[in-house]
């Protein structure tokens, strides 16, 4: 309970102000909120349900601007609000029309159909809970407890009131507690710390390797060196008078200087290239370890769909930040404390002169650097996209020929190639301007040094300063420029990473919705009796699947689950396996409530064969042993055999060798049914679900499959769904679902004799059978 | 007993039957009217259906031809299509065109104010034809935005959209601050 708050909680204004006009009598039920006037012009709405009547408000002027999620939006004044109020008995048909965007909202006021109001998607899930809200008052049906709750629709951090800029997920980008994300993150670096502590010495030692050579260029070389006919300070201990030896053991401390910082860079660069690829394999694995234990609601939500699709993107997002910023974080503090404290040692004046023309720089990387990255990206986008549409071009290569399409495809791959062009075009010309922008910033500083600088060397200012200074001094300026620009973006590029480690962490957190329970019921072997009863079951709240479904199957029977498509078959079939959790009601295996039973013994003991195949990309034998890994050949053979895989198994040049799945040999619809009957003869489950199991094949093909399957159902509870009705005939009892609902039940020949809704199907289906010969 | 069996079944057939053609609505065989709350409702023959749903069967490429007519309530199913609305007379062909616009109304975008990029998401300040609009886009998404020719569609975090009719017709400044997210 403690995410979901009462739908009936009403902004406390309107209350007193409603309160006040008398307008309310009952108990509140449902406020909700609308954005649109029917037109579609823009107005702020309200509903209130109470027990006794539906009060709608809406403001009388229009609103001038909308503010959608992302946006904090302001309280309305209720008081100036222009109210009608119905009574619920004179209400009838609340509907509510779907728009692309939103939905209207209308109802039959004494008979007499009402449009009330308008709205976009925000407001979608609180109208549509207040008309079925209103329903039930109307039809005098009780109201569950669960209509009048919902998850918490907090639109806004309540630490911080930003707007929440995705409304299903409650993440504040501002707020999230980026320091611990971090420290949480560097634990995936902890097996690493020796690298990553090398990697930070490299770029130290790189850092001061850079930060000598301009003090060598220029304070060395001109004045101590190029003025050594006068023997300098410096140099005074050095017994060697010749200028060009000088000279040249300058040049080579400073190419020495050039390759230690060259080498530097290879040590870290080889140490990076080793922990890069390990850390980005190491946050992939665990989230591909943590996505096997969720359920199955997860991969269908809206929500996290959209996290899965980019996981594999944030990891590297994430490790780069630790590899190409982080490290770097030290060295360039080091260039810049070392730089400023030699340039306010030589002259404080015109190193505030260079300090005060930084802002530039950081100008010019902030302005522009996420410019460049957006063009980088659609340039990427750009590339990805064509190889796509290659790739389907290869793989499609037959459909592309068999159509005669071929000139249209290479027109299709012409345009995919000129949007990468143009992404190139783009990202060029956009670089070209961020690199002259840049360096005209630097270039300002550092004209204004030299011009500066000029009058201090030819003591028009003071104090005096030498040539080689002066040098030295433009040297730091340019040196600075690196660091300024790091540090410019390293915080949005921080605050980015962080944003994409959260929704790493997001998957990593996330907890199953059907739990095992702690020290659950374990049983090695069950008999395979299955009760239902009373459950009810809905993929979504309010929207129920499974009716109060009760039902009995006897161990080493068969059940046969007719419907039309969306009645609720797969999914009776879901909940018996547990990848769901039923709403309300308990099922029973053998008297056990499944819920308290191991997961891998409820597992080890179902199986299922479903229309929807999966082949793995390995050998056919070790997609039949994938229900028992320790299946000897033999084994696998005997099963392949009895599901009448085996014959077509051997016509393949590598029998049971071959590799099928994904870039594999390619199977037929049938012959993929038959391997995963054979994984499930294999399993050797006493529960056998057939979902649909014949739907996809041809009839030769459907009438092998029947009879692998007949061998497989011997001594095993089945239960089978099927489309095809003839397939049923032999079941011990027939169930027919709709809406739902179980509405009959019994036997082939009882429910031929009911004449209802299965004698219906029945013959419609023997008569299409018979028109086609192939009746029986 | 076995009369009845073959009524059932009769009924039955036809029913399948009539689904797998289209079943056109003409002027001749039906009759389309305005509700009290002003939603198109239809008659066919002597079946009063009231207030339906009609919705575009090619949303981009033909808006008056080939629009479904559908229940509201239940299970939506369609009573028929309309082939080509332009065969209706003027007040008929005015019903259905509003109906449409309601129910295809997104706020076309007359001028780009602003686009900020803060923390993974890019919050945009448009003014559109219903007045000013202030939403956000996951910056990251390359579904938010898409181009189909010069028309732009912008989908919000909540899949609201907006659209941009043509993109020839903003400024070059306006260009410049959408072209980063084309």
């Amino acid at each position: 309970m403690e995410n979901r708050i009462s739908v009936a909680e009403t902004p406390q204004e309107l209350l007193e102000h409603l309160q006040r006009e008398n307008l309310i009598t009952g108990k509140i039920l449902v406020f909700a909120t609308a954005d649109m006037d029917v037109n579609c012009d823009i107005r702020t709405h309200i509903l209130l349900l109470t027990e006794n009547e539906l009060i709608h408000g809406f403001s009388t002027e229009l609103t001038t601007e909308r503010l959608f999620s992302g946006y904090k939006r302001q309280t309305p004044k209720y008081s100036e609000f222009k109210y009608d109020c119905y009574k619920v008995s004179s209400l009838s048909t609340p509907v509510i029309d779907t728009l692309v965007v939103g939905g209207i909202f209308s109802i039959c006021v004494d008979n007499s159909e009402t449009a009330l109001c308008a709205f976009t998607n925000a407001y979608k899930g609180r109208i549509r809970r207040l008309s079925d809200v209103v329903k039930k008052l109307i039809n005098n049906e009780e109201i569950n407890e669960d209509l009048l709750f919902e998850e918490e629709t907090e639109a806004f951090c309540p630490k911080c009131g930003t707007p929440y800029p995705e409304s299903a997920r409650k993440i504040c980008p501002k707020c999230m507690d980026k320091r611990k994300i971090f420290f949480r993150l560097a634990s995936f670096f902890k097996p690493h710390a020796f690298g990553i502590f090398i990697i930070c010495l490299m770029s130290i030692l790189g850092a001061l390797m850079g930060a000598i050579l301009p003090y060598l260029s220029g304070s060395i070389l001109y004045d101590e060196v190029l003025s050594s006919v006068k023997k300098s300070e410096i140099l005074k201990h050095i017994p060697i008078n010749d200028f060009s030896v000088l000279l040249l053991m300058l040049v080579l401390t400073m190419v020495a200087i050039v390759v230690l910082q060259q080498l530097f860079g290879i040590i870290k660069g080889v140490v990076v290239a080793k922990i890069v690829p390990k850390v980005v394999c190491g946050i992939k694995n665990k989230v591909f370890k943590a996505v096997q234990q969720l359920s199955v609601s997860f991969f269908t939500g809206k929500r996290t769909g959209g996290l899965m699709a980019r996981v594999t993107e944030d990891a590297t997002q994430v490790s780069n930040i630790f590899i190409d910023g982080i490290p770097f974080i030290l060295p360039n503090v080091f260039i810049i404390i070392f730089s400023f404290a030699i340039m306010f040692s030589e002259n404080w004046i015109l190193a505030i002169v260079a300090v005060v023309t930084m802002p530039l720089i950081i100008i010019v990387s902030i302005k522009m650097e996420p410019i460049l990255w957006h063009y980088y990206s659609r340039d990427f986008q750009a590339s990805r996209d064509m190889r796509a549409r290659l790739n389907d071009n290869v793989t499609g290569a037959r459909v592309v020929k068999a159509f005669g399409r071929e000139k249209d495809e290479a027109k299709a791959l012409n345009t995919a190639n000129d949007a990468i062009k143009y992404a190139e075009w783009a990202s060029v010309d956009f670089r070209n301007k961020f690199t002259a922008m840049f360096q005209l910033a630097i270039s300002i500083s550092t004209v204004l040094t030299w011009f500066l600088g000029s009058f201090f060397v030819l003591d028009f200012l003071k104090p005096q300063m030498s040539y080689g200074t002066l040098v030295t001094f433009a040297g730091y300026v340019s040196l600075l420029s690196g660091p300024v620009n790091f540090f410019s973006y390293i915080f949005q590029w921080w605050s980015g990473s962080m944003n994409s480690a959260q929704r790493i962490f997001e998957i990593l957190d996330a907890k199953p919705e059907v739990v095992e329970k702690i020290n659950p019921v374990r049983v090695k072997e069950l008999k395979g009796e299955i009760v239902l009863e009373n459950v009810t079951f809905g993929y979504e709240e309010n929207r129920d699947v499974l009716k109060n479904i009760s039902l009995k199957v006897e161990a080493g029977k068969m059940l046969g689950i007719v419907g039309k498509s969306g009645a609720g078959k797969s999914t009776l079939a879901n909940i018996i396996t547990r990848l769901y959790d039923a709403k309300s009601g308990k099922i029973f295996i053998d008297g056990i409530n499944i819920r308290d039973m191991a997961f891998s013994d409820l597992r080890k003991n179902i199986a299922m064969v479903s229309q929807e195949t999966y082949i793995f990309k390995s050998t056919i034998f070790e997609n039949i042993a994938y229900a028992n890994p320790t299946a000897d050949k033999k084994t696998v053979i005997q099963a392949a055999i009895a599901a009448g895989a085996h014959d077509f198994i051997c016509k393949l040049p590598d029998g049971y060798d071959t590799i099928v799945g994904t870039g594999g040999r390619s199977l037929s619809g049938g012959e993929r049914q038959r391997l995963s009957i054979a994984r499930a003869i294999l399993a050797n489950p006493k529960i056998l679900i057939l979902d649909e199991a014949t739907a996809a094949v041809d009839t030769e093909t459907e009438r092998k499959i029947q009879a692998a399957l007949s061998e497989l159902i011997k001594n095993r509870t089945t239960l089978s769904i099927a489309h095809r009705l003839s397939t049923l005939r032999d079941a011990d009892e027939l169930i027919v679902l709709e809406d739902g609902k179980i509405i009959e039940q019994g036997t082939h020949r009882e429910l031929i004799n009911q004449k209802g809704t299965y004698f219906k199907l029945f013959q419609i289906q023997t008569k299409a059978l018979a028109m086609r010969g192939i009746g029986d | 007993m076995i009369k009845m069996e073959k009524d059932i079944l009769q009924i039955e057939n036809e029913k399948v039957e009539s689904q797998l053609i289209i079943n056109s609505l003409t002027p001749e065989n039906c009759e389309f009217y305005e509700t009290a709350g002003g939603f198109a409702a239809i008659k066919v023959g002597d079946k009063d259906y009231g207030h339906i749903n009609i919705i575009r069967t090619f949303p981009f490429s033909s808006l008056w031809e080939f629009l479904s007519v559908r229940e509201v309530e239940g299970k939506q199913e369609e009573i028929g299509i309309i082939e080509d609305l332009n065969i209706f007379d003027k007040p008929t062909f005015e019903l259905i065109a509003k109906q449409l616009e309601i129910r295809y109304f997104m706020p076309e975008i007359t001028k780009i104010i602003s686009i900020k990029e803060e923390y993974g998401h890019a919050y945009w300040s448009v003014m559109t034809n219903k007045g000013k609009c202030s939403f956000a886009t996951a910056a990251g998404s390359s579904g938010a935005v898409t181009k189909k020719g010069n028309r732009v569609i912008i989908k919000d975090s909540d899949e609201n959209r907006f659209e941009i009719a043509d993109i020839t017709k903003l400024t070059t400044k306006e260009f410049k601050k959408l072209d980063l997210y084309l």
